[in-house]
C-alpha cells in the first residue's frame, strides 16, 4: 500500500483534474440510479393516482421533466467524465515518466549498465504503463463505488432499515469479498501465467535467433513441439483463470438478484406493518436494481490492485537504488591539462578484485592499447575513468585532481567514448548527431558527416539528414550506426578518446575507414583503446596486455607519433 | 499531404483493412462451434431477461397496486401476500439461476474459441519462421516474437467476446421486440425507431472513431516506445551530458501525446455517448408515456391501454433492449485490436520468405557412375530483381577440402544457404549424391558451423546434443573432448552440466565455436559446411580452431567460406566467387 500512496503523492499537482473526474463520475452514477428509481416511482404513483381518481392532484409535469433531465445529464455526465478522467490520466502519465527518468539519471552509468538491463527496462516500461491506470481503473471506481454504496444504503434506510441492511451487505460482498476471494483462488495460476509467458518468450526468441543451427541439426521439430507444448500449457492456465473469472461474474450477478429477491420478500413481509406502501415500494425495488451498477467495475479494480501494487513496488525499488559511485558534494574546477594517472588502483565488482594495484601514467597525448581476453577487466578500466564505478583502493587523477572530486558531468565532457554498441535514438540522423553538441552549426554537422564517411549514405536517403532512424525508422546497418557514433565523437571533440573494441563487428571497408578517421582525429588527443584483436594497434604507441588484473607492457611502437 | 495523397492513403488503408477483416472471418470458421455455443448462451440469457421482467412486473403489481387497493379496504396478512407471489418468486429464482449459468457458459465457450485460434495461428507463424532462416537473420527477433506472442494474444477477444456479441445483437433485440409489440405496439414502436438510429449515428460518428481508436493505440505504442528508447540510451545521453536536457524533451513529448490523444478521444467517446443518449432517451420516453397513460392523460384513439403490470414490464425491458448494443460498442476495440494484430500477422505470413518452399523432396534422380557428392548445374539465385548468384557450375567430390573465397557481397553465404537447402535456387539444378537436393536430405548428411553458433539455454552437454538428441553421455563427452570443449568446461564447477545461453554462464566467442565444432563432430556428417567460422576470433583461438577442424574432419568433405588467408591456405581447393560468379 505504501508504494501506491507514494505514487498518489506524485499526482498532487494535478489534483483538480483528478477530483473533477471523480465528481463527474459521481454525478453520472447518481443520474443513472436516480433515473431508474424515479421512473419506477413515477409510473407506480401514476397508476395509484389513476386508480384512486385523484389525477388532478397529481403533478405529473415535474417528474416527467426530471426524468428527461436525468436521462440527458447521465449521457453528458458520462461523456464529460470520460474526457476529464482521461485528461487526468495523461497528466499523471507525464508526471510518472519524468519522475522515473530523473531518478534513473544518476544510475545510468554503473547500475544500469550491468547485465540484462535491456530486459529490465522493457519490463519497467510495462510497469509504468500499469501505473498509468492507477487512477482510471483503480482510484476513481473505488471512490465512486464507496460513496455511491454509502449513499444508496442511507437512502434506502429512510424507507426500510432491513432492506437497507441486506442490500448494503450484498453490495459490499460483491464489491469486496467476491473479488478478493477469487483473486486469492486465482493467485497461483496468475503467477503461473507470468512464468509460462516468460518461458514461452524465451523459447520463441531462441528459435528465431538459433534457427539456422536448429535446422542444420534437424532439431527444429523438437523445439517447435516444446514451444507448442508451452503455448498450450499457458493457454490452459489462462483457461483456469478464465473459469474463475466466469464464476465470479456469475456469482456477482446472482448476488445482485439475491438483493432484489430479499427486497421483494422484505416488502411483502413488511406490508402488514404498513412500513412500505404503494409507490415507495417501487422506489426501493428500483433503487436496489440500479445500485449494483455502482460496483460493476470493482472486480476489475481489485484485480488491478495486485498488479498495480507489484508494478509500483518494482518501479519504486529500481528508482531508489543507490548509484554505484559517491557523488561529491564539493566539486573542484576542471584542471587545465589532461594527464591521466592511475595510482595503486584496485577494483572488483565483488570481494574478488579484477584490477589489482594498478599503476598507469598517461601524459596528455599518450596513445595506448590494452589487449587481453574477454573478462580480464579491460572495459572495467575504461569504466573507472568515466566513473561507472569508483575503485575500492587507490586514486585516479585527471591533471592533479582526483576524478571523484570533479563534477561528474564536467568529467564526462573530457571523454569521447566509442564502443561496439552504438546507441541510436528514435529520431532523425540530425538529432542523433546533435546529442553530441546541441548548438552545432550546419557547417559543423556537414564536417562531422564527412569525417565519418556518411556523406554518400546520407545523400542516398530521400530525406537526407532528416531521415528518421532507430526503432520504427529507416534500417541502419551496424556499420552506419558506428559511423554516426564517430560523427558524434567529432562534434564533441573531447581531449581524451576511450575506444572499446571500436571496430568489432564491422566489415573490412568500414573498419579501415573508422581507423583512418581516428588516426588523424586522435593526433593531439589522449587515446586509450581496449581490444582483443590485433586490428587498430597501429593507432597507438604502447600496447599493454591485461592479465590477472595487472598491466604488462608488451610492445612499444618504434616511432611514436608524437 | 495533398488531397489526393490523403485519398490514396485512405484507400490503401481501407483495402488492407478489408483483407484483414476477411482473414479474421476465415479464422472464425475454424471455431464456429464454441462461437455458436457462446452466442446461444447469450441469447438464452436475453430470453431469461424477458421472463425476469415479466415476473418482476407481476410481483410488483401485486405488491404495489393490489395491496394498495385491498389495503384501503382490509388488511391482509403477510403470509397471504407471500402465498400470492410465492410461485412467482420461485420462478424468479429459477430465472436468476438460469441467467448465471448462461453468463458462465458464454464466457467459457468464448474463451475456448479464442484459445483454439491462438494455438493454430501461433503454430502457423513459427512454421513460417522456419521456412527461410536466411531471411530471418535480417529481422529483429524481438519484433517477430512480439507478433507470435502479444499480437496472437490480441486476436483472442475478437473471437471470444466480439463475434458472439455481434451475433447476439442480431437476435436478442428482435426477440424482445417480438414480445413487446403484441403487448404494447406504441412502446415497441419507440424501441423500433430509436434502435436503428443508433447504428446509423454511430456509423456517422464512428467513421472517424474506428481509425481514431487505431491512432490512439498507435500513439500509445509510440509514447511507450519513445520512453523506452530514451531509457535504453540513458548511458549515452549521460556521457554526452544530455540526460538532464532529455527530461524537458520527455515532458514535451508526453504533453504532445496527451493533446493529440485527447483530440482523438473527444470523437471516439462521442460515439458511445450517442449510444447512451438514445438508450437513455428511449427509456425516459417509455417511462413518461407509461406514466401519463396510467394517469389517463394520453387520449390517442389508437393508443393501446396500459395496465400498471404491462407498464412496469416494458419499462424494465427498455434498458435491456439496448444492452446488447452497448456491450457490442464496449467490445468494439477488441475488433480494432484484432484487426491491428491481423495486419501484423498477415505481414509475416504473406512475406516472400514464406514462398521459399517449393521445396519438398523432388523424386528426380540423376544417374552417374562416380557422380560427385555435390553438383551445381547452371545455378542462379535472385532476390526479386537482384541477382546474387549467376550460372554456377561446380562439382565437389568426396573428401575434398574446399575454401570458398570472395569479398563480402560476393554470394558466399547465399551459396552455402542453397547447399544446406535453406533457400531454393531460382534457376538450374542442385544435386546431392545424384539426387535433387532438398533441406531434408541436405541437413541429414551435412553439419554446419556458422560465424556465431547459437547457444540455447541449457547445459553445455544439451547444446552439443543438439546435433543428435539420442546421443549417449559417452558420445557427448567424446565430442566435447575432441573439440576442446572439455578444456574449458573442466574448469567450471559443473563441467558439461554448466548452464549456458540466455540467463546462463557467458561463453567467449572461441568457446562458442568449439561447441559448434563439437556438434558437427557428434553428428558425424559426411559433409562439413563452415561459414566464416573464425571471423570473430582472435589469432590464437583462430589457429587452435583451424587445427582442430583439420584434424577432426580429415576424412570428411569440408567446405569453408572465408576471406582469411590462414583459413584458405589450409584447404586443397580454392573456389573464388566474384559478384555472384565463379572466377576459377
Amino acid at each position: 500500500m505504501n508504494d501506491l500512496t507514494f505514487f498518489l503523492r506524485l499526482f498532487k499537482p494535478h489534483r483538480l483534474w483528478l477530483a473533477g473526474g471523480i465528481v463527474l463520475a459521481l454525478l453520472t452514477a447518481f443520474a443513472a440510479v436516480a433515473l431508474l428509481t424515479l421512473s419506477g416511482w413515477f409510473i407506480s404513483a401514476s397508476a395509484i393516482a389513476g386508480l384512486g381518481g385523484d389525477v388532478l392532484l397529481f403533478n405529473f409535469m415535474l417528474p416527467a421533466a426530471q426524468i428527461r433531465a436525468l436521462a440527458i445529464s447521465r449521457t453528458l455526465g458520462r461523456y464529460g467524465e470520460r474526457l476529464v478522467t482521461h485528461e487526468a490520466t495523461f497528466r499523471v502519465l507525464t508526471e510518472i515518466r519524468v519522475w522515473f527518468f530523473a531518478q534513473l539519471i544518476p544510475l545510468a552509468l554503473g547500475r544500469l549498465s550491468e547485465s540484462r538491463s535491456g530486459d529490465l527496462l522493457t519490463r519497467m516500461t510495462a510497469d509504468i504503463d500499469a501505473l498509468d491506470a492507477l487512477y482510471l481503473r483503480l482510484l476513481a471506481p473505488v471512490v465512486v463505488a464507496a460513496i455511491g454504496v454509502t449513499a444508496v444504503t442511507v437512502f434506502l434506510y429512510q424507507y426500510d432499515p432491513f432492506i437497507s441492511l441486506s442490500t448494503g451487505v450484498l453490495l459490499i460482498i460483491s464489491a469486496i469479498a467476491i473479488p478478493w476471494l477469487f483473486n486469492r483462488l486465482g493467485k497461483d495460476s496468475a503467477e503461473n501465467v507470468v512464468t509460462l509467458a516468460a518461458s514461452l518468450r524465451l523459447r520463441q526468441l531462441e528459435m528465431l535467433q538459433g534457427m539456422t543451427d536448429l535446422l542444420a541439426n534437424q532439431a527444429y521439430t523438437r523445439f517447435s513441439e516444446a514451444f507448442a507444448n508451452n503455448s498450450e500449457r499457458l493457454i490452459d492456465t489462462e483457461a483456469d483463470n478464465n473459469r474463475l473469472t466466469a464464476l465470479s461474474s456469475a456469482l456477482t450477478l446472482l448476488l445482485s438478484q439475491l438483493a432484489l429477491l430479499l427486497a421483494l420478500i422484505l416488502v411483502a413481509l413488511g406490508y402488514q406493518d404498513g412500513a412500505l406502501l404503494g409507490a415507495d415500494i417501487a422506489i426501493v425495488v428500483f433503487c436496489v436494481i440500479a445500485a449494483f451498477e455502482l460496483v460493476q467495475p470493482l472486480p476489475q479494480a481489485l484485480q488491478m490492485l495486485g498488479k498495480t501494487q507489484a508494478a509500483a513496488h518494482r518501479v519504486r525499488h529500481l528508482a531508489t537504488l543507490t548509484p554505484t559511485i559517491d557523488i561529491a558534494n564539493l566539486t573542484k574546477a576542471l584542471p587545465s591539462h589532461y594527464d591521466l594517472h592511475f595510482h595503486n588502483v584496485s577494483f572488483g565488482y565483488s570481494e574478488q578484485f579484477i584490477l589489482k594495484n594498478l599503476n598507469l601514467n598517461l601524459p596528455h597525448g599518450a596513445k595506448i592499447a590494452i589487449i587481453g581476453a574477454s573478462g580480464s577487466g579491460k572495459t572495467t578500466l575504461l569504466q573507472l575513468l568515466t566513473r561507472h564505478y569508483d575503485p575500492q583502493h587507490g586514486d585516479i587523477l585527471l591533471g592533479d585532481v582526483a576524478i571523484n572530486q570533479l563534477n561528474h558531468d564536467e568529467l564526462l565532457s573530457c571523454f569521447g567514448v566509442l564502443s561496439q554498441r552504438s546507441q541510436l535514438f528514435a529520431a532523425t540522423i540530425k538529432d542523433n548527431l546533435l546529442i553530441a553538441k546541441r548548438a552545432a552549426t550546419q557547417n559543423e554537422l556537414n564536417e562531422a558527416v564527412k569525417f565519418a564517411g556518411l556523406t554518400q549514405f546520407i545523400g542516398r536517403l530521400p530525406d537526407g539528414i532528416h531521415t528518421w532512424v532507430g526503432e520504427s525508422g529507416a534500417k541502419i546497418s551496424g556499420g552506419e550506426a558506428r559511423r554516426i557514433a564517430l560523427a558524434r565523437l567529432y562534434l564533441k571533440n573531447p581531449p581524451i578518446l576511450l575506444l572499446d573494441e571500436p571496430t568489432e563487428g564491422l566489415d573490412s571497408d568500414t573498419e579501415r575507414d573508422v581507423l583512418t578517421a581516428l588516426a588523424s582525429f586522435a593526433q593531439h588527443k589522449t587515446l586509450v583503446m581496449v581490444t582483443h584483436r590485433t586490428v587498430g594497434l597501429e593507432l597507438v604507441d604502447v600496447v599493454y596486455r591485461m592479465e590477472q588484473g595487472i598491466l604488462i607492457a608488451c610492445k612499444t611502437n618504434a616511432n611514436p607519433a608524437h | 499531404m495533398s488531397e489526393t495523397n490523403n485519398q490514396r492513403y485512405f484507400d490503401q488503408h481501407h483495402a488492407r483493412e478489408k483483407v484483414c477483416a476477411k482473414w479474421l472471418k476465415d479464422q472464425s470458421k475454424t471455431v464456429h462451434k464454441p462461437i455458436l455455443f457462446a452466442t446461444l448462451a447469450g441469447i438464452i440469457n436475453g430470453v431469461a431477461v424477458i421472463a425476469q421482467a415479466a415476473l418482476l412486473a407481476s410481483i410488483l403489481s401485486t405488491l404495489i397496486i393490489d395491496n394498495s387497493v385491498i389495503g384501503w379496504t382490509e388488511a391482509r396478512s403477510p403470509s397471504i401476500t407471500l402465498e400470492v407471489i410465492g410461485l412467482q418468486l420461485v420462478g424468479l429464482i429459477a430465472v436468476f439461476l438460469l441467467r448465471s449459468i448462461c453468463i458462465y457458459a458464454q464466457q467459457i465457450a468464448g474463451f475456448n474459441a479464442g484459445a483454439k485460434v491462438r494455438t493454430a495461428i501461433r503454430r502457423q507463424l513459427t512454421d513460417t519462421f522456419a521456412l527461410n532462416p536466411a531471411a530471418l537473420k535480417q529481422q529483429q527477433s524481438g519484433a517477430l516474437a512480439a507478433v507470435s506472442l502479444e499480437q496472437v494474444d490480441a486476436l483472442a477477444l475478437y473471437f471470444s467476446r466480439y463475434l458472439p456479441q455481434q451475433y447476439i445483437v442480431g437476435v436478442s433485440p428482435f426477440i424482445m421486440l417480438a414480445v413487446v409489440m403484441p403487448v404494447n405496439w406504441l412502446v415497441g414502436l419507440i424501441l423500433l425507431i430509436t434502435a436503428p438510429l443508433i447504428p446509423l449515428f454511430m456509423a456517422l460518428i464512428g467513421m472517424g472513431a474506428a481509425s481514431a481508436q487505431r491512432n490512439q493505440f498507435l500513439a500509445l505504442t509510440r509514447m511507450s516506445g519513445y520512453f523506452l528508447d530514451r531509457l535504453q540510451g540513458l548511458a549515452t545521453l549521460k556521457l554526452f551530458g544530455q540526460a538532464e536536457a532529455e527530461l524537458t524533451a520527455i515532458h514535451h513529448s508526453a504533453d504532445d501525446f496527451r493533446e493529440k490523444t485527447m483530440s482523438v478521444l473527444r470523437i471516439a467517446f462521442l460515439s458511445s455517448a450517442v449510444l447512451e443518449f438514445f438508450s437513455a432517451v428511449a427509456v425516459a420516453l417509455v417511462a413518461v408515456y407509461v406514466g401519463l397513460s396510467l394517469l389517463g392523460q394520453i387520449h390517442f384513439t389508437f393508443a393501446p391501454a396500459v395496465s400498471f403490470k404491462i407498464g412496469l414490464f416494458v419499462l424494465l425491458l427498455a434498458p435491456e433492449f439496448f444492452l446488447p448494443l452497448r456491450q457490442l460498442a464496449i467490445y468494439y476495440h477488441d475488433r480494432a485490436a484484432a484487426l491491428g494484430a491481423a495486419d501484423a500477422i498477415l505481414t509475416i505470413l504473406e512475406q516472400p520468405m514464406s514462398k521459399n518452399v517449393g521445396w519438398v523432396s523432388d523424386s528426380v534422380t540423376q544417374h552417374h557412375h562416380d557422380s560427385p557428392i555435390i553438383e551445381f548445374n547452371k545455378v542462379s539465385k535472385s532476390y526479386e530483381q537482384r541477382q546474387v548468384l549467376a550460372d554456377i557450375n561446380l562439382q565437389i567430390h568426396q573428401g575434398e577440402k574446399i575454401a570458398l573465397v570472395g569479398g563480402s557481397g560476393a554470394g558466399k553465404t547465399t551459396l552455402l544457404n542453397l547447399l544446406l537447402g535453406f533457400e531454393s535456387v531460382t534457376e538450374g539444378n542442385l544435386w546431392l549424391n545424384g539426387q535433387a537436393l532438398n533441406r531434408e536430405n541436405a541437413t541429414k548428411i551435412m553439419a554446419y558451423v556458422g560465424q556465431n553458433a547459437y547457444i540455447f539455454y541449457g547445459s553445455i552437454a544439451d547444446n552439443i546434443a543438439l546435433a543428435n538428441a539420442n546421443a549417449t553421455a559417452e558420445q557427448i563427452n567424446a565430442a566435447a573432448h575432441a573439440a576442446g570443449v572439455s578444456a574449458f568446461s573442466n574448469q567450471l564447477p559443473q563441467g558439461l552440466q554448466t548452464l549456458v545461453g540466455e540467463r546462463g554462464y557467458g561463453l567467449s566467442g572461441g568457446q562458442v565455436q568449439r561447441i559448434a565444432v563439437a556438434r558437427a563432430f557428434l553428428k558425424n556428417a559426411e559433409i562439413i559446411v563452415l561459414d566464416e567460422p573464425t571471423a570473430n576470433l582472435d589469432k590464437v583461438t583462430k589457429t587452435q580452431l583451424l587445427a582442430m577442424i583439420a584434424q577432426l574432419f580429415n576424412d570428411k568433405t569440408v567446405i569453408i567460406s572465408s576471406h582469411d588467408d590462414e583459413v584458405i591456405q589450409g584447404m586443397d581447393r580454392k573456389i573464388i566467387l566474384q559478384h555472384g560468379r565463379l572466377v576459377s
